[in-house]
């Protein structure tokens, strides 16, 4: 039995369904990260995890216990909040010693564990300051040292770094991982931030609409998308839509091409699929002039225009125009990219094996397009 | 000083209040500008009533007279009256705070929908005269109340008027109080309220083991301090010149003896009102300064609003 449990938890706010039968193992010191757009329910699992709200329908279970109507003060869950939410009327070492204070420990003893936290999370010179006397990411650690000060058998991170700048959300997205991984801390994280989830976890539990679409390692949410809402929302990905012509030989018929693709063993011919291909799996040379350019078993080779050139340090984004309706995105390490200017004539090239190939249907197409949305 | 220094001056003001924590630079010279204009007018306006009243009070006819003095705190009914209106006042003023400032966490906190209503309800107070009140306090609580009065009271007011004889008692009357002081003291607390984060203050101190009260009282109170103390000091003047509901109650406060003393000896009435101006005056700073010289009180409101600023 896995340490944390959620068994076919359900959450209705009126007639809304906000979570819809979730079923979530979390095993001891494990860091999973429930990743989705904003409403997919990801915030009010974690807030049902800590007691903050109660299931319609539903148990949880922590290490076999149910705490199911347990309340939030009696739960032993460490909370981080995206507002740090320090007590502005205490310093830093008073807010990381009140839960302490509840537990009634000894003066010393929590005399010890502020200094110990304080230095675990790099402020041991901050223990007077108060909140507003910190900066955000000063806050969010004495919010963390606050939270792991009760020895929570889990800790809750809601969105912890939304609010902070894109360098101290880095650093101290590091730093939460490290102390984690330090703690052996079970820890449950919300966020809508692919990159975030995908650094940070050790699974990762991709949402949509009250419902997990994925759950895996971050590597395999990644290369391997189970659904096209997980291929769209995680990464940046070239999308073909497309009737699958031969399964068995991996053909599939886009609207202006053949592509070649793996052979796919549960699809039939003539389903309606997806064809995804990531940006950095994308190749391309000049188009020198008159040479041929087909598609053959070698792989799928497809003329166009550079349209746009985005520089983004270690490598660089082209938007390369393939018909008047098509733009595919392929990523080059930036050394190879001088190259390349926008007007010039190119040929994409791409293998079978890079393609991802999802089947489609009307709740994969809604999906695909709230993924779009939330990504832009 | 120059009449061309004054539209800078509005313009300096002007960014001041925008900004207020930046100091305006110094312009080397200190010109009057029509915001000082404004507030010496305040003051001469605020204060000129006072400076005539205190001198109609010692001025009897024969000139300058400090005997009055001596007259007026000689009178037992004096020391005795304001030794119940303090009282009264301090009563309404802790059990409105007692009462308003939990309801109001509990409110924002569980049913923040059902704020609209208790605005609504904390405004009637003004809306019903002070007279209207206390004649209704006293037909229900005197053993007379309607049936319908009863039932939407769950039977208290009849326990309560049969068994304690509490119409016209002290008592009913910091229960009156109270009731009228109900928007000046929710309308503070409230604000507080709404400008710390209370919802997430609470989760965090709740997902640190504290409870409720213990949230209430260790996290949420100190940091709506400053509307409590407004709520109380509002709550607190307006008892202490109370005159209606005192009167029909027929408790002999302050106002009611001051109102007394008018009739028979107007420069003592003059003097008397002065003295409880000074009064409540003194009561009301006292207070202020006791809330400032909490941990982190005044110099940290400064720094917030630096905070704010950036």
């Amino acid at each position: 039995m896995a340490f944390l449990e959620l068994e076919d938890i359900t959450k209705y706010f009126g007639r809304n369904t906000a979570v819809d039968h979730i079923n979530l193992a979390v095993e001891q010191g494990e860091f999973l990260t429930l990743l989705g757009p904003s409403g997919c329910g990801k915030t009010t699992i974690l807030r049902m995890i800590a007691g903050f709200e109660t299931p319609s329908e539903g148990n949880i279970l922590l290490d076999g216990e149910d705490i199911t109507t347990r309340a939030a003060s009696k739960r032993p869950m460490g909370m981080v909040f995206q507002s740090y939410a320090l007590f502005p009327h205490l310093t830093a070492e008073q807010n990381i010693a009140f839960g302490m204070e509840i537990k009634h420990l000894p003066k010393e003893v929590i005399k010890r564990r502020c200094a110990e936290l304080l230095e675990l999370v790099g402020l041991s010179d901050k223990g007077r300051s108060f909140a507003h006397q910190l900066s955000g990411g000063q806050q969010q650690r004495i919010a963390l040292a606050r939270a792991l000060a009760v020895e929570p058998k889990v800790l809750l991170l809601d969105e912890p770094l939304s609010a902070l700048d894109a360098k101290v959300r880095v650093s101290l997205r590091n730093e939460i991982r490290r102390i984690q991984q330090q703690l052996k801390m079970t820890a449950i994280y919300v966020t809508h931030d692919q990159e975030e989830a995908l650094a940070i976890s050790d699974r990762i539990a991709v949402m949509a609409k009250g419902r997990i679409e994925q759950l895996d390692q971050p590597e395999e949410v990644y290369s391997n998308p189970r659904t096209i809402f997980a291929a769209s929302f995680v990464g940046s990905s070239n999308q073909f839509h497309g009737v699958l012509t031969s399964a068995a030989e991996g053909l599939c018929q886009a609207e202006h091409y053949t592509l070649h693709v793996p052979p796919q063993q549960t699809l039939q011919n003539g389903e309606r699929v997806l064809v995804l291909v990531r940006p950095e799996e994308v190749t391309f040379r000049p188009d020198t002039e008159g040479a041929e350019y087909h598609v053959d078993s070698t792989g799928n080779q497809l003329p166009g225009v550079i349209e746009l050139r985005t520089f983004l340090g270690p490598f660089t984004r082209f938007h390369v125009r393939v018909e008047k309706d098509t733009t595919l995105t392929a990523d080059l390490p930036s050394q190879q990219a001088h190259d390349y200017f926008v007007a010039q004539h190119v040929v994409l090239a791409f293998p079978p094996e890079v393609c991802q190939v999802l089947p489609l249907d009307a709740h994969e197409t809604e999906l695909e397009k709230l993924a779009e949305t939330e990504t832009v | 000083m120059s009449i061309g220094g004054t539209s800078s001056g509005i313009v300096q003001r002007a960014i001041a209040d925008v900004h207020p924590p930046r100091k305006s630079k110094p312009t080397g010279r200190r010109s009057v500008g029509p915001g000082k204009l404004v507030l010496a007018l305040v003051v001469l306006y605020l204060l000129i009533p006072l400076g005539a009243t205190l001198w109609f009070g010692l001025d009897t006819g024969h000139g300058i007279d400090f005997s009055i003095f001596g007259r007026t705190f000689s009178d037992p009914d004096f020391s005795q009256t304001l030794l119940t209106s303090l009282e009264l006042a301090l009563g309404a003023t802790i059990l409105a705070v007692a009462l308003v400032t939990p309801t109001a966490y509990w409110v924002q906190l569980r049913i923040p929908r059902a704020r609209p209503l208790l605005d609504f309800l904390t405004l009637v107070p003004f809306a019903v005269p002070a007279i209207i009140l206390a004649v209704g306090l006293l037909q229900e609580y005197s053993g007379t109340a309607s049936p319908l009065i009863n039932f939407l009271s769950l039977g208290l007011v009849p326990v309560l008027s049969n068994n304690l004889n509490i119409v016209s008692t002290p008592p009913l009357l910091v229960c009156a109080y109270v009731i009228i002081a109900l928007p000046f003291v929710y309308r503070p607390i409230d604000n507080s309220l709404r400008a710390i984060n209370t919802t997430v203050l609470t989760e965090a101190a709740y997902s640190l083991g504290s409870g409720w009260w213990r949230t209430f009282l260790t996290v949420i109170l100190p940091n709506i301090w400053p509307g409590i103390i407004s709520a109380a000091l509002l709550t607190f003047s307006t008892v202490m010149g109370e005159f209606t509901i005192a009167q029909l109650f027929s408790i002999y406060t302050f106002p009611i003896f001051l109102n007394g003393v008018g009739q028979e000896d107007p420069h003592r009435a003059a003097l008397l009102s002065i003295l409880s101006f000074i009064f409540t005056l003194v009561c009301v700073l006292g207070i202020i300064l006791l809330v400032r010289r909490r941990p982190g009180g005044a110099g940290k409101d400064g720094q917030v609003e630096i905070a704010a600023a950036r």
